[in-house]
């Protein structure tokens, strides 16, 4: 399935311009770049590395990201932080668009990019990655990443920004990847009757075998 | 605490009711006393029995055999060490078990959970649809026929449940806010500004009054239970670090408990002392975290950053034998993964005086302040009764008069030889609580310090076990950050688990706010959200 | 016919450096709330943009500009555009009465700043109008807790000043902070009525603004928002700009009646009014990161159950003292 030409995702998709203000372009992306405001969205663990970032050790409100407006109208930044199971997405959804452009996207976390440690072949709870349905700007890896890497990643969209690549990327509907081949050994039911019987002296496996 | 099996109730149990199965087991290595299996129809008998004898329910949960389910009580009482388990066995094609949520309300969510896991319906519930699936789900998915959904299936599904979204938003709320009557629903989540994660709570307000609020859970849903079916034992330590980030030691403990007690392996004695020093160190955490956030939800911004950088402090010294911040994996079977380095010894005997001085300043601070106190007092009061029929654990109990402690009821690793208090209140109001957990954060900085006093020197590692767990059932529980944290394992003698429950404290506690809120102010609910302590990846697993 | 010319020239000069004023008085209030709030944080606030990031306001500014403009579909066009103007507007009208100096003051009206308490009064009309146009539960409950609010607090505002008035015996900027010449009614209103007189000024126009420990209106942690859930862009930087106006105002206004306006050795008299305006603002920062927020039935409690019994109280024996002072004089 192509995910990038369905139309619900045409509208997030912020369209090219097709006139250019080359001077003020520069000035308003200077500006855009240092004042970016989150949208206070935390899922999981994440989520407490991203308050750890904006605490006082690291404190990311001196690159100008601090104000963090509780309201989607008024914020610019989602950084998406955290495992998206499928029962929030209409809420992230909404949420993105009911934000207003420019906005950017930052995925924050393993699971977040690409479904983390809790992808596994059959998984019915999660959506593997945030990329599969808005366009994100700037991947932060980590399980979770520290505090300084969602600085990094901060400065890599302020980059962004004042170069002006900020179409974000999408990937397709299903990806291959290294955690499909992950062991997923999915069993049949046991019998009762068997499982109440007494276990048998050769029970355990030494670990000598596999 | 002693370890007491009520032999009345044994006996009540054999003449009375006659059960089916009747097994004694032995409670060091499964966490029970006796099981016993009766028919369908005798359950609410003997629910009601335990409740007059002063029981409460601790996990309702269900396995999936070939010929049948087999629906699992565990009940226990708080004064003493005296689980015991109740089965019953139902159809495996609309299976129908009656409800026991009438009699223990703890049993609402715990029953819907296994409704929409395994599709036994439980006859008389009040509220029977899906609690962590989206509500329109209809797979069942802890069944092992159900073997997963298929690559690509997550946008599928996420984009029917937009749509989805759309419509019944356009369907159920009037377009103009002069269309609404004086009550009105009010969504207060998923996406919340005060940080408790996606939580949604449905609130029916009369102007600003809540009549009543349901919790909303599911949007965190991570599949942990169906995730450790089909990976052997080994690869379940992320999961358990992940599900509590904020107090994953104590959820290392546990597991590392329940199997090191399945397979009847005691750990060397400098492994019991340096488990106990992270894990009190990662509850003190823990409530630091909880500290912040709680004073920022009543407007108080700054508390927060104070606390953060405590936390910090003891994420360095943690760091500097595991690496990780957050999601702890520390702990091994038997042992542990890295040895305190030499360095953190010292590092945390500066860190306690210092964290003393500063739990000062945070009572000069915060404690008599007028506003703080206008707040909190006698809001959101969780009475004795209503706490136990909801099967709350930790501090939230502790704050309403009950003294249950695992560290006490059950004790484990070397609690038993350390001196500390269990702080008790008896308001059960948000203040209560709030002096609960600053009580508790210098209980564990006693244990902190005796245990390093006596720290041996020693092995950190037992060997190589066993990559299997012996055939058989097993309960064991923990004192997490959050109360009483349980896991029922059934393992079948292979490399994988059959089946673990895991009997998180937040689930019961946040199960609660139902009977905390009606009354208060939409202000308030907020502050009795944040005095519950909830980490919601432990509710929706 | 030349000299009403000159007159309209010289109005639109006013307005033309009263907005000036506001904008870059509002640009230097937010950074120095970012750099307060920083410092009482243990960390260094706004650093990178510009020198200790004094531009990071102005990179705000030109960021909420360059925003694109939405409104809820089923928000009422014409009050939803409204609002912003009405929140930010009549407090404007505060800058006609401020005495700078000796004879510096761009009108002196003889009703002073009764005017412009009436005319502050418009704003929580414009926050109302904002939050039940925005067609938004969060929108509207904010505004209904402002407006109870904002009405409540009106009456101590009212009264505190009262005492200044009856020792001055005027409603003119101008000639109250001449009565202060030889002290400030702080302390010269007999009997610590001025001090009272203060301090129940100060409490009400941190209410009036909006401000903790009385920010529910717009309490970030319940109700998203509050009253401007809805707004972004330049509406919003609107609000932003009228609540830190407000501050500005009401400081400025409680620095005129009780500290002596621009009395003040050896610096001119403009550059004392500004310290001490900014010393004010400087504590009502400080005080919003350090208390938790009130709930709206504490609130509405505290306004009525304690401020107004002593504002009444306070004017009672103001005007005994100055009676009696008059007296034995």
């Amino acid at each position: 399935m192509e995910v990038n030409k369905d139309p619900r995702f045409l509208e997030t998709q912020i369209p090219s311009k097709l006139v250019g203000f080359f001077k003020l372009d520069k000035l308003l992306n200077l500006a855009r770049s240092n004042s970016q405001w989150p949208l206070t969205f935390g899922l999981a663990c994440c989520g407490i590395e991203f308050m750890a970032a904006g605490a006082a050790r690291f404190d990311f409100d001196r690159f100008g990201f601090g104000v963090a407006r509780p309201s989607p109208r008024q914020a610019d930044l989602m950084i998406v932080a955290g495992t998206i199971s499928r029962k929030m997405l209409p809420c992230i959804k909404t949420l993105y668009d009911q934000m207003p452009s420019p906005k950017y996207v930052i995925a924050f976390g393993g699971c977040a990019i690409a479904g983390g440690p809790f992808k596994f072949p059959g998984q019915y709870g999660i959506l593997e990655g945030i990329d599969k349905i808005l366009p994100v700007n700037v991947y932060v890896p980590g399980c979770p990443p520290r505090p300084e890497a969602l600085i990094a990643g901060i400065l890599e969209l302020r980059r962004l920004i004042q170069e002006g690549k900020t179409q974000g990327t999408m990937s397709p509907a299903v990806i291959e990847d290294s955690q499909d081949a992950r062991p997923a050994e999915y069993k049949n039911a046991m019998s009762r009757a068997e499982f109440r019987k007494p276990p048998t002296p050769a029970a355990p496996i030494p670990p000598a075998q596999e | 605490m002693p370890a007491v099996a009520d032999p009345s109730l044994k006996q009540w149990l054999l003449e009375t009711v006659q059960p089916d199965e009747f097994v004694e087991k032995d409670l060091k290595i499964s966490g029970i006393h006796f099981e016993a299996l009766v028919g369908a129809d005798k359950i609410a008998g003997i629910a009601r029995e335990f409740l007059k004898r002063g029981y409460y329910l601790e996990s309702l949960t269900a396995v999936d055999f070939l010929e049948c389910f087999e629906v699992v009580y565990h009940f226990d009482r708080q004064d003493s060490n005296a689980r015991c388990c109740v089965k019953i066995l139902t159809a495996k094609d609309s299976g129908h078990a009656p409800t026991l949520s009438g009699i223990y309300r703890s049993a609402l969510w715990f029953e819907r959970e296994a409704h929409e896991m395994f599709g036994i319906v439980f006859d008389g519930h009040p509220n029977l649809k899906n609690l962590l699936l989206p509500e329109s789900s209809l797979i069942h998915p802890l069944l092992k026929s159900f073997k997963g959904e298929a690559k690509g299936s997550d946008v599928v599904q996420s984009l029917q449940l937009i749509d989805e979204d759309k419509r019944d938003f356009e369907l159920a709320y009037p377009k103009s806010i002069s269309q609404q009557g004086k009550d009105y629903y009010l969504n207060l989540g998923p996406q919340h500004p005060s940080t408790h994660g996606v939580l949604r709570i449905l609130l029916h307000l009369n102007g600003e009054r809540v009549l009543d609020g349901e919790p909303i859970l599911g949007y965190s849903h991570r599949h942990h239970e169906k995730m450790m079916e089909i990976q052997n034992y080994l690869a379940c330590w992320p999961n358990f670090g992940r599900l509590d980030y904020v107090g994953a030691m104590s959820y290392n403990f546990g597991y590392a408990r329940l199997i090191e007690r399945a397979m009847g392996v005691t750990p060397p004695p400098r492994v019991e002392y340096i488990r106990v020093i992270a894990t009190e160190l990662n509850r003190i955490s823990s409530h630091l975290l909880w500290l912040g956030t709680f004073l920022m939800d009543l407007g108080a911004m700054t508390p927060f950053f104070y606390c953060f950088d405590e936390r910090e402090k003891i994420l360095d010294i943690l760091e500097m034998a595991t690496g990780e911040r957050l999601t702890y994996d520390y702990f091994r079977f038997g042992g542990l993964d890295h040895d305190f380095t030499p360095d953190m010894a010292p590092a945390i005997k500066r860190f306690i005086p210092e964290f003393k001085m500063h739990l000062r300043e945070y009572h000069q601070l915060i404690t008599k302040n007028v506003i703080f106190m206008k707040r909190v007092h006698g809001m959101g009061v969780l009475s004795r009764e209503n706490a136990l029929a909801y099967g709350v654990t930790g501090p939230c109990l502790r704050a309403s008069g009950v003294a249950l402690d695992e560290r006490r009821r059950d004790p484990y690793s070397i609690y038993p030889q350390l001196d500390f208090d269990i702080p008790v209140r008896a308001d059960g109001d948000v203040f209560a609580r709030y002096q609960v957990r600053m009580q508790e954060m210098e209980e564990s900085l006693k244990i902190i310090t005796q245990a390093l006093e006596k720290m041996p020197e020693g092995p950190i590692t037992l060997g190589k076990l066993p990559k299997n767990v012996p055939k058989g059932e097993y309960y064991s529980a923990v004192e997490s950050p959050r109360g009483s944290f349980g896991i029922y394992l059934v393992s079948d003698g292979s490399l994988n688990p059959y089946r673990i429950k895991l009997r998180t404290p937040s689930f019961s506690n946040l199960n609660s706010l139902i009977d905390m809120i009606p009354g208060c102010f939409v202000s308030d609910v907020v502050a009795v959200l944040g005095s519950i302590d909830i980490v919601l990846p432990e509710i929706d697993r | 016919m030349t000299a009403i010319f000159f007159e309209a020239i010289k109005i639109f000069l006013y307005c033309i450096a009263v907005i000036l004023f506001i904008s870059v008085n509002t640009l230097f209030l937010v950074w120095m709330e970012r750099k307060l709030a920083g410092r009482i944080q243990m960390r260094p606030g706004p650093l990178y943009v510009g020198p200790m990031g004094l531009l990071q306001t102005v990179a705000d500014a030109i960021k909420l500009l360059s925003k694109e403009l939405v409104y809820p579909s089923e928000a009422n066009k014409f009050l939803y555009l409204s609002a912003p103007v009405l929140v930010f507007a009549p407090i404007l009208s505060a800058f006609l009465i401020l005495p700078l100096g000796e004879g510096r003051i761009i009108r002196d009206l003889n009703i002073g700043f009764l005017l412009v308490f009436a005319l502050a009064n418009i704003t929580f009309i414009g926050i109302f109008v904002a939050g039940w146009s925005s067609n938004n539960k969060y929108a509207l409950l904010g505004s209904m807790r402002a407006v109870a609010q904002n009405i409540s607090y009106e009456i101590p505002l009212m009264l505190s000043t009262m005492g200044v008035v009856l020792a001055a015996g005027t409603l003119s900027t101008t000639q109250i902070v001449s009565a202060q010449d030889k002290g400030w009614f702080l302390f010269t209103l007999p009997m610590g009525t001025g001090l009272l007189g203060f301090m129940i000024f100060f409490c009400s126009s941190l209410a009036e603004a909006n401000r903790a420990p009385f920010d529910i209106p717009e309490a970030e942690s319940e109700l998203v928002a509050g009253f401007h859930t809805e707004y972004s862009g330049i509406r919003f930087a609107l609000f932003f700009l009228g609540e830190y106006t407000a501050i500005f105002v009401s400081s400025a206004i409680a620095s005129t009646l009780f500290l002596g306006g621009w009395h003040g050795p050896w610096i001119p008299g403009p550059f004392w009014l500004i310290l001490k305006t900014y010393a004010i603002v400087m504590v009502v920062m400080w005080i919003r990161w350090t208390f938790p927020r009130l709930r709206s039935d504490q609130l509405m409690n505290f306004a009525w159950k304690v401020l107004i019994p002593f504002g009444i109280l306070n004017l009672l024996l103001t005007a005994i003292f100055i009676y009696f002072e008059d007296l034995l004089r």
